[in-house]
């Protein structure tokens, strides 16, 4: 247990050195701090009369359908539609542009850890190559967990406590964000691990977020591709991360709607899994 | 009779060979490798850069895998976590986080070696006083020299209270007096009867610590012994004399002659060469004012056992650092 607290005492004190992260929690702090000052509502009977953001005020009306007028006519957002909106905006942000730079940030870490001088260091130790690994991985892990409780925990805390709206699905995003991150970072670190440049898996890493945007839209995609690109871009699908569509179960748990299917965070799961395996297996086996 | 210790390091028929790049090119870091280490030794391991010696170190401590044979420390198969808790290494070109204070490092790496609080508290400011960084236990490694590095380095081998300390260059880009604080401290782990395995390329600092010498080309081992038996290989006479005759031939009698002009050194330990020289010098007028016995240095045994193994072997395979 020593020896894992060794690792992790390492990578958390590399995290901290390194400034993005510090950067990362200054980004998160201005982003609630602001939301907490800078944001106004007034509400009238459950409804928005109006909202100012940094003294500017507007009136958010929705469209809504008036059988006897026969026409569309303006009305106050909900308190409940507006905050719930707002929320989801701010996850589906947090979840892209928090995992993004989380990997950006964390990168160069597996590149510290596997410098020559420094790995042969460490695995002269009397712990075992996956623990010294798991210690580094479970001290990357905790550190993105804590950077997404803060983030989304407090917005969510300031939105609430500002509206006395408390909606409690918002901190779905912390397990996403975290998992999600964890699927991806394994990309770093496979590669990582492999030719010693995480820079080459952070670019797959990203690669792989394009191509599940267009994953994401394989319903409308799939009817006009031929038989044998249907085979290569469902292969595609099952096989690799579905990063993106992750956020529309997001964008359901926080609107409390039923998740229409978990399958893209199980198959992302399933990716990250069998990456971690085989950069384990090849950390085990390779020579430093 | 008192049952043989069991040796600390066994190597038997060890081989390592890289493969690398597209064109799967193998090169041959250490061929049949079969080396003990006696308890309490102090080993000096000699050999040009991609003799396989600091392959053979990473084998020994699990950092690289060999192709074939084996390597056991303490009893236990190399890289076993039970053998290297016992152990303590230097690496050559090490590096530790450049963010720590020395006394961070010597505490994240005493962790990572199962050291209690209680051990950490009390062996790293009497280590970092032994190193001659006390002073300097609270500035971030990244400021440190080279040379203060290696002593950080030392001391964090020293950590576990090892019984077999493994240094890959370990007076690298140190100064003199910290090169002789290093031998200091290398004396007293021989005293204490710790294993000592030191892989150098300064001969002299192998000479004046080491029991034993190994020295390696090519991925093998081509000569080992006392520093004593290695440099005797070139046991000669030197001839101190008035002048030499002008149309001396050294090179046919086997011998060198000296800057000074007015002694030889002749390369052959044979005591009837020497004779035969002798009268010669004397028939030519010329007076014998002392003859001694000359030992070459131990870099010039290493010298001369690598430049006839690499005149004798073809050189069609890269070696291995």
């Amino acid at each position: 247990m020593r020896t894992l607290s060794g690792s992790l005492l390492l990578t958390f004190r590399e995290l901290w050195a390194m400034r993005l992260t510090q950067a990362m929690f200054a980004v998160a702090t201005l982003a609630w701090v602001l939301l907490s000052f800078a944001l106004n509502m007034d509400v009238v009977e459950g409804s928005l009369a109006a909202i100012r953001i940094f003294g500017f005020e507007t009136q958010p009306t929705s469209g809504v359908w008036d059988e006897a007028a026969g026409e569309y006519v303006k009305q106050a957002v909900s308190l409940d539609q507006f905050m719930i909106g707002i929320n989801t905006f701010v996850v589906g942000a947090a979840y892209f542009l928090g995992t993004m730079l989380g990997l950006f940030a964390t990168m160069p870490l597996v590149n510290g850890f596997l410098e020559q001088g420094r790995v042969d260091l460490l695995l002269s130790k009397p712990l075992s190559r996956s623990r010294l690994l798991l210690g580094h991985l479970i001290g990357v892990w905790i550190t993105v967990g804590v950077l997404s409780a803060y983030l989304v925990g407090g917005v969510w805390l300031s939105m609430a406590v500002k509206t006395g709206f408390w909606l409690p699905e918002v901190l779905w995003a912390i397990p996403i964000i975290s998992i999600m991150f964890a699927v991806m970072y394994s990309v770093i670190l496979f590669f990582g691990v492999g030719t010693r440049s995480s820079g080459l898996g952070l670019v797959v890493a990203y690669g792989l977020v394009f191509v599940s945007v267009i994953l994401a839209s394989h319903e409308a995609i799939i009817p006009v591709l031929s038989d044998t690109s249907v085979v290569i871009f469902k292969g595609l699908y099952h096989a690799l991360p579905n990063f993106a569509e992750v956020v529309k179960i997001l964008a359901q748990l926080v609107a409390q709607e039923d998740v229409t299917t978990w399958y893209p965070l199980i198959s992302s799961l399933l990716f990250g899994g069998a990456v971690h395996a085989l950069a384990f297996f090849w950390f085990l086996k390779r020579d430093f | 009779m008192p049952a043989p210790e069991a040796p600390v390091i066994d190597i038997r028929g060890l081989d390592k060979t890289y493969v690398s790049g597209f064109r799967r090119r193998k090169v041959h870091a250490l061929k049949g490798v079969d080396l003990t280490v006696q308890p309490g030794e102090v080993l000096g391991i000699l050999g040009p850069n991609g003799a396989g010696k600091t392959t053979l170190l990473k084998v020994l401590l699990g950092i690289v895998s060999p192709s074939a044979g084996q390597a056991r420390l303490f009893g236990q198969p190399a890289g076993h976590p039970a053998a290297r808790a016992r152990l303590g290494y230097l690496p050559e070109n090490h590096r530790f986080p450049p963010y720590l204070t020395a006394r961070q490092t010597l505490d994240v790496y005493g962790r990572l070696a199962d050291l209690t609080h209680n051990e950490r508290t009390e062996r790293i400011p009497r280590l970092l006083e032994e190193v001659g960084l006390a002073s300097w236990e609270d500035v971030r490694v990244g400021k440190f020299s080279k040379g203060m590095m290696q002593r950080l380095g030392l001391a964090q081998a020293l950590l576990n209270r090892p019984e077999i300390v493994v240094l890959d260059e370990p007076t690298d880009g140190v100064d003199p007096v910290g090169r002789r604080d290093i031998r200091d401290r290398l004396r007293a782990l021989r005293a204490a009867g710790t294993t000592v395995v030191i892989n150098s390329h300064l001969l002299s600092e192998i000479e004046l610590v080491c029991d034993r010498v190994l020295i390696m080309n090519r991925g093998r081992i081509i000569r080992s012994g006392s520093v004593d038996d290695v440099a005797r290989q070139n046991t000669g006479w030197r001839i101190q004399l008035t002048d030499l005759p002008p149309t001396f031939d050294a090179a046919a009698w086997g011998a060198v002659i000296e800057e000074s002009g007015s002694s030889l050194i002749l390369e052959n330990g044979d005591p009837d060469n020497l004779n035969r020289l002798i009268d010669a010098l004397r028939s030519d007028g010329r007076t014998i004012l002392g003859v001694e016995r000359h030992r070459s240095s131990l870099e010039a045994g290493f010298i001369d056992l690598i430049t006839s193994e690499d005149g004798n072997a073809p050189r069609t395979e890269g070696g291995a650092s």
